[in-house]
């Protein structure tokens, strides 16, 4: 008998009575996302910039660029992007456009200082971003360089984790990511420290849409 | 059923000592279980409803555990078709060697992993090493006890007990460099540099599985240091342990239990990163792994199903009952010779390993109920642990002194007259030992150790109270 009928066998045996609860229902009620999600986020050692629109994000972009002094940068393709010409309005900085530039995407992103994504979705409740694998989009642009910076419309943002499971179409990329802060780690005598294997700096840029 | 090691009553007693007498250990212990049960505290406060979080929990597992044949097929189902390859393993041998053959076939000699309470469970290291295959840990954590070769600590906090002057000595001997032991950022910047190689170097990533949901054939993974997302991207292969019991039926019961995991554990809303894994890298995809493997291991679980243990298979690993247990938080991980510690260990470990390997972890708790208070999912440690120690009795595991001090008990406390009388003799007795309300025993003559028992007060409680009585009419 193979492992398999052994386990499943054993456990036919022992059915018992199974009705699941309903879905449970958020009970959250936040009057302002943005602001719950800005919070929540600055509390974790996330970074939060907000702007008016799209054009006003791209400031904020810019300004961390220059703060970091960047020179190769991997940014995930998003229509949200398309009228954006990075290296026109950025010539000193080497981008990487997943999707569209030719090369190893991953020994670039490895080099690079900074990557740049478009949040799908936000949860307020846990200032959390939603990233995924995909056409134009790689799980190394949020995860190899030190630096990471989130786009995120303000018309993504979502209570917390149960309106997002709710509106969910449940069919997942191979890789789905929630980031909820810098990577850190406390785990040499409960101290504090960023920046253990992703990015050390995690920059969420709201803006209005 | 094979037993990662053993935990008579002396072996204990002596590893228990050993760390109550280490100020070092007794001081991090007491710093990391407070600090996590106040964070643990104050998330849950925040919340609206988490006391009906908690019951809504509780049901879920309870009913997705009554199905639970159903749900791991429909799990295998939806990850066969997102194009994982699903493997059974009755229990930890049968995994180890599913893992290690995968490794050899593909030439593979060396394997990233996370942190994993499964293959600890399953001592798949001690497999890989013994296969000629190196493997790496990648938590902060489980690699520095990996250096060290010891177990985890804590469920979620492996290497509490180390210190940072420690940690140092271990890295500047990995990396040949002088580390100073007061700079934590910088020795967390040498692991960071040093792991980035094997990230890429391995051919093989391992994983755990903190949730299978069976309506998308998804692994959730959670972690605060992105080790997951590197692992589970970087290496060709993705290897996932995981007990048949983490099944989440859909994402409708994966994410209240994601509501109440990190809370319950760091007092973190969510952890840092919660990933989804859902089969190997697409077509339409830049990356991720050409394969991935599910090993579900079952190593005892499905025969608890239906049984009075049955609700210890609900625990989903938060460590909340370790850091609010008051024998763990004096006794320390390594006391209960097993992965598993703290009340969910002393349950957990004889159910997996066998009872008469782990003859005294029923015993080692006060029963204050403290565990069952803080659990998300409510289960009732006690109750368990009681079951245990009465499954001792009657298949004769305990050992004789305690068989005959326990039924000396129960008969002296079994009637008024002989209580009295047994108490009064033992007052007469303990006369020559008392000091300042303290017993004194020699060393032979005392049961505890270095530990003096306080005496028998000069009246007995029940003439005490006798005399109040007198004096309310």
């Amino acid at each position: 008998m193979s492992a398999r009928d052994e386990i499943l066998g054993r456990l036919r045996k022992q059915n018992g009575e199974a009705s699941l609860p309903a879905p449970w229902r958020s009970r959250r009620q936040f009057t302002d996302l943005a602001a719950r999600f800005s919070e929540a986020l600055t509390a974790v050692k996330g970074e939060v910039r907000r702007a008016a629109d799209l054009d006003g994000a791209l400031e904020e972009v810019a300004q961390i660029l220059e703060e970091i002094k960047a020179t190769r940068g991997i940014v995930d393709d998003d229509p949200l992007l398309d009228k954006i010409d990075l290296a026109k309005r950025w010539p000193d900085v080497n981008w990487f456009t997943v999707g569209r530039n030719e090369g190893d995407l991953r020994q670039f992103a490895a080099a690079a200082d900074v990557g740049i994504s478009i949040a799908e979705a936000a949860l307020a409740e846990t200032g959390s971003v939603v990233v995924s694998s995909g056409p134009g989009r790689s799980r190394f642009t949020s995860l190899l360089p030190p630096v990471h910076l989130a786009l995120v419309p303000t018309s993504r943002l979502t209570p917390d984790i149960f309106t997002w499971i709710a509106g969910h179409d449940r069919q997942f990329p191979s890789s789905l990511t929630l980031i909820s802060g810098p990577s850190k780690t406390a785990d040499i005598e409960q101290t504090m420290a960023i920046g253990v294997h992703g990015p050390g700096r995690f920059v969420a840029i709201l803006y209005e849409s | 059923m094979t037993s990662p090691c053993s935990t008579n009553m002396a072996q204990f007693r002596s590893r228990a000592t050993i760390a109550i007498e280490d100020i070092q250990v007794q001081s991090a212990l007491d710093g990391a279980t407070g600090r996590f049960h106040i964070s643990h505290d104050k998330a849950l406060a925040e919340m609206p409803d988490s006391a009906e979080m908690r019951d809504h929990l509780k049901a879920i597992r309870s009913a997705t555990l009554a199905r639970l044949g159903e749900h791991l097929e429909n799990f295998e189902r939806a990850a066969v078709a997102a194009g994982s390859q699903v493997h059974w393993a009755t229990d930890g041998t049968e995994a180890n060697k599913i893992i290690t053959k995968l490794a050899q076939e593909r030439g593979i000699d060396l394997v990233a992993k996370t942190k994993s309470m499964a293959t600890e469970e399953i001592r798949l290291n001690q497999a890989f090493l013994e296969a000629g295959i190196e493997p790496v840990e990648t938590d902060l954590g489980e690699w520095i006890i990996q250096l060290v070769e010891e177990p985890p600590y804590h469920i979620i906090a492996p290497a509490i007990h180390k210190t940072r002057g420690q940690v140092a000595e271990m890295f500047s001997q990995v990396t040949g460099q002088d580390l100073p032991a007061d700079d934590i950022p910088r020795l967390t910047a040498v692991a960071r540099q040093l792991l980035r190689e094997k990230f890429f170097a391995a051919s093989m990533g391992v994983t755990g599985a903190n949730i299978g949901v069976a309506e998308t054939g998804s692994i959730v993974l959670v972690t605060n240091e992105g080790n997951a997302e590197m692992v589970t991207s970087l290496p060709p292969i993705h290897v996932v342990v995981m007990g048949i019991e983490k099944i989440a039926p859909t994402w409708d019961e994966a994410a209240p239990w994601l509501a109440l995991l990190a809370r319950s554990a760091t007092g973190q809303p969510l952890s840092i990163y919660t990933t989804v894994i859902t089969g190997p890298g697409r077509v339409n995809e830049h990356e991720g792994p050409e394969e991935v493997h599910i090993v579900l291991v079952d190593n005892q679980r499905s025969s608890y199903v239906g049984t009075t243990y049955e609700e210890v298979l609900q625990c989903i690993r938060c460590g909340a009952c370790l850091n609010i247990c008051p024998v763990y938080r004096e006794a320390g991980g390594h006391a209960y010779g097993s992965p598993y510690s703290g009340p969910i260990g002393a349950v957990i470990s004889p159910l997996l390993f066998g009872l008469k390997n782990y003859e005294a972890l029923p015993q080692a708790s006060t029963l204050c109920g403290a565990c069952l208070d803080v659990c998300p999912v409510r289960i009732d440690l006690p109750r368990m642990l009681l079951e245990l120690r009465a499954d001792e009795a009657e298949e004769n595991i305990s050992p004789r002194s305690l068989q005959f001090i326990e039924g000396a008990a129960a008969y002296a406390l079994g009637g008024e007259r002989l209580l009295g009388w047994s108490s009064g003799a033992l007052r007469l007795l303990q006369k020559p030992f008392v000091k300042d309300g303290q017993l004194n025993l020699p060393k032979r003559l005392n049961p505890l150790g270095k530990r003096q028992p306080p005496a028998l007060a000069k009246k007995p409680f029940r003439q005490l109270w006798e005399e109040e009585e007198k004096n309310w009419d």
